[in-house]
């Protein structure tokens, strides 16, 4: 008790009222009011665009597209019947989906080895001091910013059957035959070299962004923890090992799944060079789901097939993001 | 005097609500009295706008053309003209999303992949404009209705199409005492010859349009069908069809190279304008691109009349393209009234696309028709009307033959032949994709 609480007498009685109604009103008020409610509106304020872009531009159309894969909805009909799993099991029904599946699969992982490969070594090179640095910079992500279309058929031009340059270079420097002969490849009418060549652009226009995102990890670790390794006596591979990649594990796995999925979704690179021909050799599902939802109208099938990149990428997405909070990131 | 009391009296007895209750009025029943007596819409254009999505032609003077033409007929009607121009691949990913919008273009082009009974219950109903044009030109070709009819309705008006002949080196022919390619027997032992002296032969077998359309255009010569006349069934698995997939087999083996496994819709231009080609089977732009990159091709390249089959049958696949005009357009008169001009001209447009378009009509494709009538090499285009076809012949064009093209299946059943498959088994996969497709356009 306070000393004022012990008085007596009408004014200690209306002053011992007036504390309770402050207490009460303060109560009341006092957590809407305070510093921490105050902090956190303010927090879910800046939340706020964030989450509304995800909702409504990641949320929203996902919920669109499975609503439409259980649907028998079409491109030129408004009203829509629910017909369960049927597009999917349709979707299992045909040959060319497993092709297409299988060609996504390898299309992710050989791509993905090589974009590790190339931008690693690329980030390691622009790490290095030399003359022109900032302009190789520059120059590298080139692919990465060129629109899609323009660099996709220029690629088109270098894979031709007739007048490839990489052909008639190889040539000049007496690694194939002439044209018309046996060792004349066909980039795009091989199927295996067809799926290659495809994997080839999308490596050749995304490896830059891998390697931006390695750079951009590499410069964040600290001089002193790589000169210290290195006076303890290992060698590149082993601080590169046991040093740089445990400090930029968390962006090396936000580069990777930005990565899986840009490869995943990948409709423009195989549409514009074979559209998934020849025979289905370069079929993948984005493809798939475009030629059947978008061209043939079917959009309840087209969403069923498009979705069916889901379970591939959920899993490896849940694996990382539980790697990376075990590691409390 | 008495004017001015008339004025006064109408002043005072006639307030303004009631004034514009008679206008009006008589304005709606005067406007129905006319509608009902012409049995049409009233065409009032004048004022309003029109929003009109095309392709870019493979013949950019055709461009030049038409936009002109459709500026100086806005002009003409008080009509605002805009013409947008995109390349033929994006106009069905276009369509849906003006579908699903409810708005954009009031008219959109369809060029190969025709949309029309996929949207139909959106698209404005043109059984007037197609039967009025019909009468006025002397009816259309057979082909003309195969794409744009559902139900016994017309949801577009055709435009033209776009044949794809023979077109073959008479130089390289001649060098080796070789007739002319006038049946395809002929024009594979004409690829066996002058395969192994270096002047191969292609048709692709890729995932390309052409591809769609040429072996078409073989297996139909060869009696083999795609579809029933009704479009609900497929026919490809027939003796007709084994024996177009056996020439295949032969004509790649004998005549071709493996590069036409990996073309696109303009490798064969090249092709042919390198010199190398004995003969392809494409549009006549790639005789025509030769004039400027290889001259010496461009005097020995002849345009051939469809090879015939074994039983002498000819039929030519061609790419049709349409004029479809969306319900929610603001003015659909317009829209119709653009439609009925742009074929009345649709002559220049032929001289405008130097002989590209074929004409739907019958009066437009009487010899000499423009262009092709008095270019020699190529008046024997003027005998295509009578053999023209679409995908799914004889049945129509319908949604479900559509996806069959968008998935390339009949490329692939020939590319697989080609590879080395079987027949039997190649038509097996074939025919077992047709159904599943067909199947699932009868459940929905």
């Amino acid at each position: 008790m306070t000393g004022s609480s012990q008085t007596s007498g009408p004014d200690a009685t209306s002053a011992r009222a007036a504390a309770v109604s402050v207490g009460v009103d303060a109560r009341s008020r006092g957590w809407l009011g305070s510093q921490t409610s105050r902090r956190l509106a303010f927090g879910y304020l800046l939340l706020a665009p964030a989450s509304a872009y995800v909702l409504l531009l990641v949320g929203v159309p996902f919920l669109f597209s499975l609503y439409l894969a259980v649907s028998d909805a079409n491109v030129g009909d408004p009203v829509a019947n629910f017909v369960g799993l049927a597009n999917f099991r349709a979707a299992w029904e045909m040959e060319t989906f497993w092709i297409a599946l299988r060609n996504s699969v390898t299309f992710l992982v050989v791509a993905a080895v090589f974009k590790s490969l190339l931008g690693t070594s690329l980030a390691f090179l622009l790490l290095q001091e030399f003359k022109g640095k900032k302009l190789v910079r520059a120059l590298v992500v080139i692919p990465f910013t060129l629109p899609v279309a323009v660099s996709v058929l220029s690629w088109k031009w270098m894979y031709d059957s007739q007048f490839s340059v990489i052909n008639w270079a190889l040539h000049r420097v007496g690694l194939i035959g002439g044209y018309g002969s046996e060792s004349w490849p066909i980039w795009l009418g091989q199927p295996h070299l067809a799926l290659l060549a495809c994997i080839g652009v999308n490596v050749w226009r995304t490896f830059p962004f891998t390697a931006i995102v390695l750079l951009a990890g590499f410069t964040s670790v600290p001089t002193e923890v790589l000169d210290a390794a290195r006076v303890d006596g290992c060698s590149f591979f082993q601080r590169f090992r046991h040093v740089v990649t445990p400090m930029i594990f968390p962006i090396l796995i936000i580069g990777f799944l930005f990565d899986t999925v840009f490869t995943l979704s990948d409709l423009s690179v195989v549409y514009l060079l074979t559209a998934g021909g020849p025979g289905n050799a370069t079929q993948i599902l984005p493809v798939l789901a475009y030629q059947i939802g978008i061209q043939a109208g079917s959009l309840g099938r087209g969403a069923a097939i498009a979705l069916m990149l889901v379970p591939l990428l959920f899993p490896a997405l849940l694996v990382m993001l539980r790697n990376l909070k075990r590691r409390d990131w | 005097m008495g004017d001015s009391h008339l004025v006064q009296a109408r002043h005072t007895s006639v307030s303004r609500r009631r004034f514009l209750k008679v206008a009006g009025g008589s304005v709606a029943g005067g406007s129905l009295l006319t509608m009902l007596d012409a049995r049409q819409a009233p065409a009032q254009i004048k004022g309003t706008s029109l929003r009109i999505l095309t392709w870019s032609h493979f013949i950019p003077a055709y461009d030049v053309w038409f936009d002109k033409w459709s500026a100086q007929w806005g002009e003409k009607n008080g009509v605002k003209v805009r013409v947008d121009h995109i390349p033929h691949l994006e106009i069905p990913a276009r369509m849906a999303a003006e579908f699903a919008a409810g708005a954009g273009h009031d008219i959109i082009l369809n060029n190969a992949t025709i949309l029309a009974r996929l949207y139909y219950k959106s698209l404005i109903d043109m059984t007037d404009v197609y039967d009025g044009l019909g009468k006025k030109y002397g009816g259309w070709i057979p082909a003309a209705k195969s794409p744009i009819e559902v139900e016994g309705r017309i949801y577009g008006i055709p435009m033209y199409y776009i044949l794809l002949p023979m077109l073959w080196r008479k130089d390289l022919f001649e060098a080796n005492n070789l007739k002319a390619p006038d049946t395809w027997e002929l024009a594979r032992v004409a690829a066996r010859t002058m395969k192994s002296k270096g002047n191969p032969c292609g048709i692709a077998f890729s995932h390309c349009n052409d591809a769609n359309l040429n072996w078409r255009s073989l297996m139909f010569s060869f009696g083999a069908t795609e579809t029933d006349p009704s479009g609900d069934n497929p026919t490809i698995d027939s003796k007709e069809m084994r024996e177009t997939l056996a020439f295949a087999k032969a004509l790649f083996d004998e005549g071709m190279t493996p590069e036409v496994f990996s073309w696109d819709d303009a490798s064969d231009n090249r092709f042919l304008a390198s010199g190398i080609a004995s003969w392809i089977h494409d549009a006549i732009s790639a005789y025509r691109t030769t004039e400027s990159t290889n001259p010496a091709v461009f005097k020995n390249t002849y345009v051939g009349m469809e090879p015939a089959g074994p039983g002498g049958k000819r039929v030519s696949v061609s790419a049709p393209i349409v004029f479809l005009a969306w319900k929610f357009s603001k003015n659909p008169q317009g829209a119709k009234d653009y439609l009925t001009a742009l074929v009345d001209v649709d002559k220049e447009g032929m001289v405008a696309s130097t002989g590209y378009n074929m004409p739907f009509l019958n009066d437009n494709a009487k010899k000499p028709m423009p262009v092709i009538g008095a270019d020699p090499k190529l008046q024997v285009l003027q005998d295509f009307p009578k053999i023209v076809a679409f995908f799914g012949y004889p049945g129509p064009y319908t949604p479900q033959i559509q996806e069959v093209a968008n998935l390339f299946v009949l490329p692939d059943i020939f590319t697989k032949v080609a590879r080395g498959t079987s027949v039997d088994e190649a038509l097996k996969w074939g025919t077992g994709e047709y159904r599943r497709i067909f199947a699932k356009h009868k459940r929905a």
